[in-house]
């Protein structure tokens, strides 16, 4: 798993590469727990999972990478990567080789994947809508409800998630 | 509004200065001449859904529409009652649809207004949405406002009392910075704040405002003051609720720094936030701020349904 990396220590941590399945690369160091934790990959997860932390990386020093065997991404898995782990590439794997490449970047929008904390919003009643959201800002993250204009800021939306 | 895109009406963000001034400019048209526009919305129908009870506001719509020589049919539901009890907002919209020509939600949840956009195929006007906005009452206190000065630009306008849950303060917050040189006082205790959402669309409107919990800090400077009522319900300790009560009670020695030409405006009901002998001073002008919503919605009905 370990490509950017030669030595004697490291190879020991190396895991082989994998035939068809997903790699979630550059892992922000210590963020691959709350990978496995939204992608829901605990004891009974049906596939096999491979997981490797602080490995060291050119371009970040040290990442975390999870590979998946024989699984692609659900979109609604995807959006919900990139709120824990911005930033991380995603690689679909095909025969052993890389046939798509996408890294996570916040998005201007988010639908679904969260709730609005507003006991009042009609997004908490029982209407033909789903939740929405504006980014209004990245950095510190703070999005705004499409419905009620509530704000919610980035740590509410991580305890969501 | 017509030609601006713009079908329904629940918040007063979407509106621009020249929406605000043309809807203005018929109500004057209106006021002066009421009789002129009778008939206007013969064989229209007006429908209310009022999923939470109101008096001032499902009267002054259906007054409007009266007026305008159309008819109305529509409800008013309790929180509890049975009639909308599991009818869900986007089914009543899309059968109102199909009984009249326009039609007025007032609802104690908030969005209603991105329902309406999605499932209704006439104008929807919120009669006030939770505590989101309540866009009609802040149109015609701005009317009362540019009654009264003759423009809106340049005015300095005080907010005091519940301005975390008063609905129509959000509402005429976002109208007011659609005008030049507006100045804001916020005068509220620290608990009832305008909430972190509409201060976000004051600061990306570059808005000039002041917060404060003195009333007397910036009384001698406003032009007018908007009282809002304080509800006890709305405090955890209800010492705190008798201690700051009186401390935003306008009685007549309250005012006896302000400017000449101040003005009192109170979206009414009044409870005692405003001393009854302060009815008499040449400050008041709340009753005839209520007068005003009439004129005010029956342009908005004919703006909205392009019978001009
Ligand atoms: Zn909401």
């Amino acid at each position: 798993m370990v490509n950017d990396s030669s030595t004697g220590e490291e190879k020991i941590l190396t895991v082989a590469k994998i035939e068809n399945g997903t790699v979630i690369d550059r892992i922000p160091p210590g963020k691959s727990l709350r990978v496995f934790e939204v992608l829901g990959i605990d004891s009974n997860y049906p596939y096999v999972v491979a997981l490797a932390m602080r490995v060291p990386s050119v371009k970040m020093k040290v990442k975390d990478v999870v590979k998946i065997k024989g699984k692609a991404l659900t979109s609604k898995e995807i959006q919900t990567l990139t709120f824990i782990a911005p930033h991380s590439t995603v690689n679909i794997i095909k025969n052993f080789k890389v046939i798509n490449k996408t890294e996570l970047t916040i998005p201007n929008k988010v639908e679904e994947i969260i709730n609005c904390i507003n006991p009042n919003c009609v997004t908490n009643a029982h209407e033909p809508v789903v939740s929405s959201f504006d980014i209004i800002s990245k950095e510190p993250l703070v999005l705004r409800c499409v419905y009620c204009d509530r704000l919610l800021k980035g740590d509410t939306l991580q305890n969501q998630l | 509004m017509k030609g601006d895109l713009i079908q329904h009406l629940f918040t007063t963000r979407k509106l621009s200065k020249q929406d605000i001034e043309n809807l203005f400019d018929l109500t004057k048209k209106i006021e002066n001449n009421p009789d002129y526009y009778s008939e206007f919305c013969k064989g229209r129908i007006l429908g209310n859904l009022f999923f939470e009870p109101s008096t001032r506001t499902r009267l002054s719509f259906e007054s409007a529409m009266l007026r305008l020589g159309g008819k109305i049919l529509g409800f008013t539901s309790s929180r509890d009652s049975s009639a909308t009890k599991g009818e869900s907002i986007a089914d009543t919209i899309r059968m109102v649809n199909h009984y009249a020509d326009i039609a007025v939600v007032r609802h104690y949840m908030e969005g209603v207004g991105e329902i309406a956009k999605q499932f209704a195929t006439i104008p929807i006007i919120s009669g006030g949405t939770g505590t989101q906005e309540h866009p009609t009452q802040a149109l015609l206190d701005l009317y009362s406002l540019k009654k009264e000065f003759d423009k809106i630009d340049g005015l300095n306008i005080g907010f005091l009392g519940d301005l975390k849950y008063g609905r129509t303060i959000p509402s005429l917050l976002y109208s007011l910075i659609k005008y030049d040189n507006v100045k804001i006082n916020l005068i509220s205790p620290k608990t009832l704040r305008i909430r972190s959402n509409v201060e976000n669309r004051l600061n990306d409107a570059k808005s000039d405002y002041l917060v404060t919990e003195n009333l007397h800090e910036v009384l001698e400077t406003l032009d007018a003051l908007y009282v809002t009522r304080i509800q006890k319900e709305r405090f955890l300790d209800p010492i705190d609720y008798e201690r700051l009560k009186n401390s935003y009670k306008i009685t007549p020695d309250t005012l006896q720094d302000v400017k000449d030409h101040f003005i009192i405006l109170h979206p009414l009901p009044r409870v005692d936030e405003i001393h009854y002998d302060v009815d008499k001073l040449k400050y008041s002008r709340y009753f005839e701020q209520a007068k005003n919503g009439v004129w005010v919605r029956m342009a908005l009905i004919l703006k909205l349904l392009g019978v001009e």
